[in-house]
Order: C-alpha cells, then sequence, then structure tokens
C-alpha cells in the first residue's frame, strides 16, 4: 500500500509543472552551477555541501510541506484515512517520492562534483550520515511545518525558517569555528561533509547529536502539529 | 433481536468551546437506511464522522460493529465504506489510477455502474462535480462494505445523477448493505430511509420509523380564503385553523378526510371555489419545519 500511494503521489509530482520544477530542476541546477565554479581543490566539501543542502532544502522539506498541505486541501488526506491503510502507512506513502528524490539527487550531485573534479571521500559512512540525517530531518520538518501552513502557496513563506536554517547553519560552519554553528540542521550536514573529506573541526559527535535532535523534534512537532482535515 | 450496527448512547463532541453534539442516542440495525438530517450546523457531519473513527468523541459511548470506532478503526475498516461531504484526489491522476489505487483488481463494471467508464483515463481536475461525487461513492462500494456511510452524496448532482445514486444505494440494500445517509433532500430521505433522526443544535429533535413520524405530524389542507369572506365564517373543523397574513388558510388536521369532507360540501352550499386547494399527508418538510419552529419558540 506505502508503495502504491507513492506512486501515485510520485506521477502527480511529475504532472504537477511547479511542484517537479521546485523538486526536481531546481536542486538539480543549482548543484550542478556549484559543481561548475568550483575553483581550487579545498572548496569541494563546501560545494558538496551546499549541494546536499539545496535538495534537502528545496526536495526534501519544501516539497513535503506542499504535497501534504495540499492533499488535505484537497480532501485527499482525509480521504485516504477513509481506506485501508493506517495513519503512518498514508503519511510514509505521500511523503515517500519526496524523501527518495531528495536521496537520489543527493547520490547524484555529489558524482556531478566527483565528475567535475571533486576527489572520493576519505570516509563515506561519514557523507551518508549526513545525507540521511540531513533528508529525514527535513521531511520531518516539513511535516510538522505542514500542520502549519493553511494553504499550498503559503508553503513558499512557512518553509523559509527551516530552509534558512538549513544554509544559514552550512554557510556559518564553513567560515567559522563557532561550534553553536552546528546546532543548526544545515551546520551539522555541513561539519559531517567536511568530515567526510577530511577536513571539519572534529566535531562529529554534536554534528550527530544535533541532526537526531532535529529529526527527534520534527518528529514530536509533527504529532503534535500535523492535521489530517482542512476543517478542523 | 440482534444487536445493532450502531449502537451510541449520550454522544457529545466538542471543538475548543463549541459542543456540536449534545447527548444523542441512536440505534442503526442490520440492513437498513438510517437517514440523519438537520439544518447546517445542526451537527450532522461531526456525529457521522465520529461514527466514521475519524474524531474521537468527548463523551459518551459509540460502538460500530461492535467496536470502538476510533481507537479500532483498522478493524472496521475493511467493513465499511465512506462518502465524506468533502472529499477529492489528487487532481493530476486520472480515474483510473485512483480507482486502482483503492482497491486492485478489474473495476470496469462497477465504472459502468456508475456512468464512469468513458471517464477512466481523464484526470480527476478535468471531471465535473456530478462525476467526482459519483466517483468518490464507487470508491466507497469497492469493497462491498457491510456498512455504507453517505455524508450528503447527492448534494449537488442534477436530477440524472441524482437517480444512478438512488438506483445504486437501492441495489446495496437489496443486498443487505446498512446505511448511513445524511442529507439535506428531504424527498431522498423519505423515498430512501426505513428510519430517521432529525438533528437540531447538536440534540436529537425527532427519531423514528419514517412512517410513524410522517404519522406524528397533522396532515394539511390549504386554500386561498375567498375575497370577502371573514375566516370566522368557515364550518367547524376538527383541525387547528390558521389565517395567513397572505390570505392564505392552513388547516393541520389528524382527521383529514372528514374536515376536507366538511369544508368542501360547504363550500359547494355557498357556492364558493377554494383556489389553489391542496390536501396533503405530512411530508418530511413538515416534520423538519415543525421541530424547528418548536426548538425555536
Amino acid at each position: 500500500m506505502i508503495t502504491a500511494l507513492g506512486m501515485a503521489e510520485f506521477k502527480a509530482l511529475v504532472r504537477n509543472r511547479t511542484a517537479a520544477v521546485l523538486a526536481f530542476a531546481m536542486p538539480l541546477a543549482m548543484g550542478v552551477y556549484f559543481a561548475a565554479v568550483a575553483g581550487d581543490a579545498d572548496a569541494w566539501t563546501f560545494i558538496v555541501a551546499l549541494q546536499l543542502l539545496c535538495t534537502m532544502g528545496f526536495t526534501a522539506h519544501m516539497t513535503t510541506t506542499t504535497s501534504l498541505t495540499a492533499r488535505r486541501q484537497d480532501h485527499y488526506l482525509k480521504r485516504l484515512r477513509t481506506g485501508l491503510a493506517s495513519d503512518a502507512v498514508v503519511l510514509t506513502g505521500v511523503v515517500l517520492p519526496a524523501a527518495l528524490l531528495s536521496l537520489a539527487q543527493a547520490v547524484l550531485l555529489v558524482g556531478v562534483s566527483v565528475v567535475a573534479g571533486a576527489p572520493l571521500p576519505g570516509r563515506p559512512d561519514l557523507l551518508l550520515a549526513a545525507i540521511a540525517g540531513g533528508v529525514l530531518a527535513s521531511v520531518l520538518a516539513g511535516i510538522a511545518t505542514s500542520g502549519l501552513t493553511a494553504t499550498a502557496e503559503l508553503a513558499q513563506i512557512t518553509t523559509t525558517p527551516f530552509f534558512a536554517a538549513l544554509l544559514g547553519g552550512g554557510l556559518w560552519v564553513v567560515n567559522s569555528t563557532d561550534a553553536r554553528a552546528l546546532a543548526l540542521p544545515g551546520g551539522a550536514v555541513a561539519e559531517l561533509v567536511a568530515a567526510a573529506w577530511g577536513g571539519g573541526g572534529g566535531r562529529l559527535a554534536l554534528a550527530g547529536l544535533s541532526l537526531l535532535g532535529w529529526a527527534v523534534a520534527g518528529a514530536a512537532l509533527s504529532v503534535r502539529l500535523f492535521r489530517w482535515d482542512a476543517r478542523s | 433481536m440482534r444487536n445493532p450496527v450502531i449502537d451510541v448512547a449520550a454522544l457529545r463532541c466538542r471543538y475548543g468551546d463549541f459542543e456540536a453534539v449534545r447527548g444523542v442516542d441512536l440505534q442503526v440495525h442490520q440492513g437498513e437506511l438510517f437517514a440523519l438530517l438537520g439544518t447546517n450546523g445542526a451537527g450532522k457531519t461531526t456525529l457521522v464522522e465520529t461514527l466514521e473513527g475519524l474524531r474521537a468523541p468527548s463523551a459518551g459511548r459509540v460502538r460500530v460493529l461492535g467496536v470502538d470506532p476510533f481507537r479500532d478503526r483498522a478493524a472496521i475498516r475493511a467493513r465499511t465504506g465512506v462518502v465524506l461531504q468533502e472529499s477529492g484526489f489528487p487532481p493530476d491522476l486520472t480515474v483510473a489510477e485512483v480507482v486502482r489505487l483503492w482497491r486492485r483488481g478489474d473495476h470496469r463494471a462497477e465504472l459502468a455502474r456508475l456512468d464512469l467508464a468513458h471517464r477512466r483515463d481523464v484526470r480527476v481536475k478535468q471531471l465535473s462535480g456530478g462525476e467526482r461525487r459519483r466517483l468518490d461513492l464507487l470508491l466507497a462500494v469497492l469493497g462491498r462494505p457491510e456498512l455504507l456511510f453517505l455524508d450528503e452524496p447527492t448534494t449537488g448532482l442534477d436530477p440524472e445523477s441524482r437517480q444512478r445514486t438512488w438506483d445504486v444505494v437501492r441495489g446495496l440494500l437489496a443486498e443487505g448493505t446498512t446505511i448511513v445517509l445524511t442529507t439535506h433532500y428531504l424527498e431522498e430521505a423519505e423515498s430512501l430511509a426505513h428510519r430517521l433522526a432529525i438533528l437540531h443544535e447538536g440534540e436529537v429533535a425527532v427519531s423514528g420509523a419514517v412512517v410513524d413520524v410522517l404519522a406524528a405530524q397533522p396532515a394539511r389542507i390549504s386554500f386561498d380564503l375567498p375575497a370577502g369572506l371573514d375566516v370566522l365564517a368557515l364550518p367547524m373543523l376538527a383541525g387547528d385553523v390558521v389565517h395567513e397574513p397572505s390570505g392564505r388558510v392552513e388547516v393541520r388536521t389528524r382527521q383529514l378526510q372528514d374536515d376536507l369532507d366538511v369544508l368542501l360540501g360547504w363550500a359547494r352550499r355557498e357556492g364558493l371555489a377554494l383556489a389553489r386547494l391542496r390536501a396533503h399527508h405530512a411530508s418530511l418538510e413538515d416534520v423538519f419545519h415543525a421541530t424547528r419552529q418548536v426548538r425555536v419558540a
């Protein structure tokens, strides 16, 4: 049932031009652009972190928020609840395309960077942890954010804070040694990415805990804020 | 007697400070169509959504197919079908894709039954309002449910679509399906329902078998009072005579045949024509309005 719901949602995503551009083209275009303008060899971890944060922001976070809000407005979420699938299955099915797409884009963009001249990461496990943790935290934050978003159009505004926490955190970590930057999800992702290539400030545990904290907070807020019905 | 399919006692549902359902008791038995009527805001949809397991009651007891529908939603889902008052599907999916998502298999017969076979490859956003409503009904009955909830299934439908929906509902009743119907169309309830409840401001104002509910209300005789005639000149009738400012006279009587006989005999003797004369037993509309008037008074 999760697969059927996910496929249906994927088709709906592909057929809606605005949503499709946001989810597919935007992060890929920006990621490829970053790889193309990379100047010296030291900058690669920064480029990869930016690429990953873009796909987490656009595809995992914004698409999750927009899809769930639009489906609630369509009264589709409520209709699904009258069917055979449990709440968890419905929710997972609807957010699955955005999550998988973001993971696929992350892998693709790292590949683009490698093709453009980036060295292979010395600790791929840390890169995978950054991707998995960042996408999970972004999707969960998207579920919670949709609870605060009345219409799909408003998602462009309500997703801004988390988006800023992603990109802002990433830029902060790259440009400073201030440990507070790791409290932001983007900071934690950028730290893990830097460490995957042998760089960073060696604050792996802090970065891991931060991403875990964002994921737990996202899940807890989702339980509290998420709404199935546009009316209530 | 077997256990009721739906058993509700002292049910209350609250949204913040507002109590939408205020102590409702009702039972729905196997194989019957139970109609829930009421004005907008009477609490129908809140009540039905509680029965469907979509919201928890704030107080009282609810049993649907023997279980608590909110806590054990998974247990009743396979046995129930639901048409929500407002419902939708991703606008960019086709009819066939939505049907397949709901239940695998070949559903051509069902699509044809609801006149949607020729629309199977059309996207949901291109369907008319009536077609969308029929798709909704189709999904609700795909699994051949024992219990079907229909929340205003014919609102906004043209007469032909409404007739088609009624045919499907009658077919399901003939197969033994239990149906809970909410509707604004009183003639729909009168023609389909076995029993009904009229909700008013969150409470059951009237309930019972349709024939009993109708029999409890007086019949009506109405006509235009001939010009120049005082209402006191009318013959003695068993029913109550109401003279409306428009000049219309309405007699509410439990002895329709006798009063009509007296009235027509009097008019013939006096040589009077009673313009726009109507005589009829109480309709559900009369019951509905009487309920509201009593409550408002």
